[in-house]
């Protein structure tokens, strides 16, 4: 049997459209009626004074789907003294209150769309195995002392508590929340998805890079590890 | 009683192992945040040649404030949950007791590289040189006070 060429070809444009970050999906009517916008950006550009939340243009890149859709239905604080453009930011008293609550369809639609929008242009997976016991404790003394990472994020003490600055978004869910791709680049490159942050620049080599993210991926409220 | 010790005793050696948030027992290669003679490098800047100016003021706003305070007091945001408080920048008695090169070094290569607390992370990536002795010009504004 001969498949035709144009039948192929379709086929392999269908499946680009689809997978391609080009592939955002159109933003649900949702979107207007709770209002996201007026506190989220979902498209790169100046922030509007009103926008002091997490940008959402790169969400796709950025977050755990399952996570994801549990947080609109449960949302969490994240950031306890709110987002660094929060007006209350340097008080520790963030201007915005509580998150909207979506229901399960609601949710289900949203997270859809959101983790349609993407602006890193190829993101291989990593495919990082987890830290020995032995290489953790190493990383952690790059993450507590050598970087300060922990004078402005949460993390566990040894007893497993959070502890650690507030400035920084906590990281004691990263494992469950963020995908492993995002962080590597984060850490790589912030400006490439926060054009001036708060957090200082470093510049690490590859094996520091790597390290450090599945450091912070072993970061998971509901699992110990060993 | 006993138990009261223990805590007390644990809080006292977390202060001294010098991680920032440390868990004690992995902390033996950290250097302790002793008032001990400060490392002054062979750096030689000329701050006042760096005044300060809105810019400056900005940068500090926007990085230094989160741990050292929007009035450089060494009460930002973060200070309640560090080890080491962060350095108070209106305070002449400690900052006329070191150099403006020494403070041009914490800024850029962090607190462990001048034998201080490694909460005070390095800058050198973030903010160029003239920059850091701009904040120097600053601080140096802020506690009114010069180098011995
Ligand atoms: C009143 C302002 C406001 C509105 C309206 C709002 N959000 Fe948020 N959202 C926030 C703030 C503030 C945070 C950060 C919370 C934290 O970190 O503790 C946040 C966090 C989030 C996060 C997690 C982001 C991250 O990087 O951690 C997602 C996802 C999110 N919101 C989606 C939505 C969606 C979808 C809508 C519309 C249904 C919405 N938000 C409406 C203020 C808002
Ligand atoms: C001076 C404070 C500070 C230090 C030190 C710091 N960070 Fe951050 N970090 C932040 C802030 C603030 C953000 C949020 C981005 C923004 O809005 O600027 C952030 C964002 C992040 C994020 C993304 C989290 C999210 O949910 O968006 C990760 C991951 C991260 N930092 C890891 C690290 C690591 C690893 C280190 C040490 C190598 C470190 N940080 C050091 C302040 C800091
Ligand atoms: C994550 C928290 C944090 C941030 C952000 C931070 N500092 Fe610090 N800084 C500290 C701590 C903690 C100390 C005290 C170190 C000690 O006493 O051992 C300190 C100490 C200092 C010192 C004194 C060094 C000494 O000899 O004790 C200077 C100068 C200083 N910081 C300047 C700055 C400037 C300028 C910025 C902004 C670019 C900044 N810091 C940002 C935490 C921070």
């Amino acid at each position: 049997m001969k498949i035709p060429k144009l039948c192929l070809l379709t086929g392999a444009f269908l499946l680009i459209a689809v997978t391609g970050s080009a592939g955002a999906l159109a933003s649900p009517a949702l979107v207007k009626e709770k209002q996201c916008h007026t506190c989220h950006r979902f498209a790169s550009g100046p922030a509007e004074k009103e926008q002091s939340a997490p940008d959402l243009f790169f969400a796709g890149d950025k977050f755990q789907k399952k996570w994801l859709e549990n947080f609109l239905q449960h949302p969490e604080t994240i950031r306890l003294t709110g987002h660094t453009r929060d007006p209350g930011f340097l008080k520790g008293t963030p201007h915005t209150g509580l998150h909207p609550v979506l229901n399960p369809e609601e949710a289900r639609q949203m997270t859809d769309y959101l983790m349609s929008l993407k602006t890193l242009k190829e993101s291989p997976p990593l495919n990082l195995p987890a830290l020995s016991k032995g290489k953790r404790v190493r990383v952690k003394i790059l993450f507590e002392r050598d970087y300060s990472c922990i004078a402005c994020h949460q993390s566990y003490n040894l007893t497993r508590q959070p502890r650690g600055g507030v400035s920084g978004p906590s990281l004691i869910d990263a494992g469950n929340r963020l995908r492993p791709e995002w962080v590597y680049q984060w850490l790589k490159n912030p400006k490439a998805f926060v054009e001036q942050g708060r957090m200082p620049l470093y510049h690490f080599d590859e094996e520091t890079l790597k390290r450090l993210t599945q450091y912070i991926m072993f970061h998971k409220k509901d699992d110990p590890g060993k | 009683m006993k138990r009261a010790f223990f805590i007390i005793a644990g809080m006292i050696l977390w202060a001294f192992s010098a991680g920032c948030g440390p868990d004690p027992a992995e902390e033996k290669s950290a250097t302790p945040p002793a008032e001990s003679a400060p490392t002054t490098p062979a750096v030689s800047p000329t701050p006042r040649a760096y005044p300060v100016t809105a810019r400056t003021r900005k940068t500090y706003q926007f990085y230094c404030a989160q741990c050292h305070g929007a009035e450089g007091h060494g009460n930002g945001i973060n200070a309640p949950y560090l080890t080491v408080p962060p350095r108070d920048h209106t305070k002449a008695d400690y900052l006329e007791t070191r150099s403006d090169a020494h403070l041009f070094t914490a800024i850029q290569k962090g607190g462990l590289a001048v034998g201080r607390a490694p909460c005070m992370p390095s800058w050198e990536h973030t903010l160029d040189e003239s920059t850091t002795h701009s904040l120097v010009s600053y601080i140096r504004e802020l506690c009114r006070c010069e180098a011995l």
